[in-house]
């Protein structure tokens, strides 16, 4: 930590001075003789309140380095800095990839998970759990389990279980990555409510470029294994923004060819190293 | 030619009896199959076209079974072979779901069970009576454990690999929520090879049946092996096909309750076939 007059300096200097703070990570993971460097000296500020995304081709580490931040990993050097308020509530939650609703609990169980492993009375954590169900257009799937729900309502479930924990900080890993083209969108756009209602803190991981644009106040570009921080875009588009519209909005069309450029020659060079 | 395709032609009149048939189609047919067996066996037996010594026809054997019930003698057999077969699959599949969950959970004791496991699962089971005749004595014990250990090995090898092949992002998700380990085993292991341990004990039920009737038709004075075995040695065959039937429906009632069971333990298995 620094201490407050050293911020109150880097304030001027760096920017935010309160959000994460990533300085120097590096993961190696060690399997038997061979070690892998699966992310390598990321410097990475996210202000508080702020949206961003990671894109990056496959295997460059980015959910490495999301799993460091939701406490699943250590890393092998540096260290993460998280100077945000928080309270009463829980610091982080990760919104996970659609298999991670528990397929034993009802929708309303799982969206009461966090708040249940808090302790949260039964009563209260079942009324903000269906609250927030509702706010995703779950209302009367309460007492459905996982199986008998489409991929998208499962999404929906599980954003809910981060949400109604209501954290600080939102890690979310690829969560609409299974999903189909349409359903997405619809689910983006849910996100994008929640999100602008809420103002949380949230790293976002995805491979689409589109989501990334659509979802981001910036979108930062991952280089192929192992990961570094390539380059960084803001991305201006107004908000209340409409993931059903923004893709044809012109200035969308433009940001997006950009980040496609720096994305694209670490997209093929790992392509070229997973056949070698 | 013309290449029209075009849905196929529907009555012209809908009656109730289609939607009948459509809707009770499964129903009729499973159990008009095996009446349909029974009456071919019946009149095969009566026509002389079957040897009603050899293969006595199903209306002599429920004769039988109801002079055999009359007399007490059935019903009783029918409860020592009951009690042997629920406290056979009860010694057998609580300690093997108990041992096997903890070889999945800890490595250490996995490693150094696994090859007693290994060498002792494929063994044919009943080449150990002898064995277990002479350590525990010709006695009650003895059959228990035979019937027994069928259900623990399959206990045992499907709750270690369940507990093995947890999605390891179930575990992911209880952590990051904040679930402190101890916890995990409640939250998560467990829910997660409910299934997995229900279907295991499905097929030990199968297997604590040979169990006990094969453990009946060796060494025990009592029970429905016992009928069936004895009956056959002499030449009583509506007696030892009496056995046989009562046999098979203490099979299929605990077939059905396990099934019954399995709904209420894990709801969430099959709702997806409730339509």
């Amino acid at each position: 930590m620094l201490d407050s007059s050293a911020r109150a300096s880097a304030e001027q200097v760096d920017g935010p001075s309160t959000g994460i703070f990533i300085r120097d990570i590096e993961k190696v993971f060690q399997a038997g003789d061979t070690s892998v460097r699966a992310i390598d000296r990321i410097d990475l500020t996210i202000a508080e309140g702020e949206f961003l995304c990671i894109v990056g081709p496959s295997g460059c580490g980015k959910t490495t380095l999301l799993r460091i931040l939701g406490g699943l990993e250590t890393p092998s050097r540096g260290e993460v800095e998280i100077n945000i308020r928080h309270e009463n509530r829980p610091v982080q939650s990760m919104v996970f990839q659609e298999q991670g609703v528990f397929p034993w609990l009802s929708a309303l169980d799982n969206a009461a998970f966090g708040l249940q492993a808090r302790g949260v009375p039964k009563k209260e954590r079942r009324k903000q759990a269906s609250a927030m169900l509702k706010k995703l257009g779950l209302s009367g799937f309460e007492d459905t389990y996982p199986r008998e729900l489409s991929g998208g309502m499962r999404q929906r479930v599980n954003l809910a279980r981060a949400f109604a924990n209501d954290p600080a900080i939102l890690l979310m890993d690829e969560p609409l990555g299974a999903l189909d083209e349409q359903t997405k969108m619809l689910v983006q756009d849910d996100l994008l409510k929640l999100w602008e209602e809420s103002r949380k803190t949230v790293l976002f991981i995805t491979h689409s470029l589109d989501e990334a644009v659509t979802l981001g106040d910036r979108v930062a570009v991952m280089s192929h294994r192992p990961g570094r921080i390539k380059a960084m875009f803001d991305i201006d588009l107004p908000r209340p923004r409409n993931a059903l519209e923004i893709r044809n909005n012109p200035e969308f069309i433009e940001v997006r060819r950009k980040v496609w450029e720096a994305l694209r020659d670490e997209v093929l060079f790992a392509r070229k190293a997973e056949h070698e | 030619m013309s290449d029209l395709i075009s849905a196929p032609k529907t009555s012209d009149k809908p009656k109730d009896s289609p939607t009948f048939w459509r809707k009770y189609q499964g129903m009729i047919s499973s159990i008009g199959s095996p009446i349909l067996l029974l009456i071919l066996w019946e009149i095969g037996a009566r026509t002389g076209f079957l040897d009603a010594r050899i293969l006595p026809p199903p209306t002599a054997v429920a004769v039988t079974i109801w002079d055999m019930i009359e007399n007490e003698q059935l019903l009783q057999q029918t409860g020592v072979t009951a009690l042997r077969f629920l406290v056979g699959m009860i010694v057998g599949t609580v300690p093997g779901i108990m041992l096997g969950l903890t070889m999945g959970l800890f490595r250490p004791v996995r490693v150094a069970l696994n090859p007693l496991v290994a060498i002792l699962y494929p063994v044919p089971r009943i080449a150990l009576f002898p064995l277990v005749l002479i350590l525990v004595g010709l006695n009650e014990t003895s059959n228990i454990i035979m019937i027994a250990i069928g259900p623990f090995f399959t206990m045992l090898i499907t709750a270690m690999g369940a507990v093995i092949n947890v999605e390891p992002i179930y575990r992911d998700v209880a952590r990051n929520f904040g679930v402190k380990p101890r916890q995990l085993y409640f939250t998560v292991t467990l829910p997660a090879v409910l299934p997995a341990i229900m279907s295991g004990v499905l097929v030990s039920l199968g297997l604590a049946l040979l169990g006990t009737v094969a453990v009946e038709f060796l060494v025990s004075t009592k029970g429905l092996g016992y009928v069936i075995w004895n009956s056959w040695q002499v030449l009583s065959l509506k007696q030892s096909m009496a056995g046989l039937v009562v046999a098979a429906i203490l099979g299929a009632a605990t077939y059905i309750a396990m099934d019954w069971l399995e709904r209420w333990i894990i709801p969430w298995q099959r709702t997806v076939t409730k339509r």
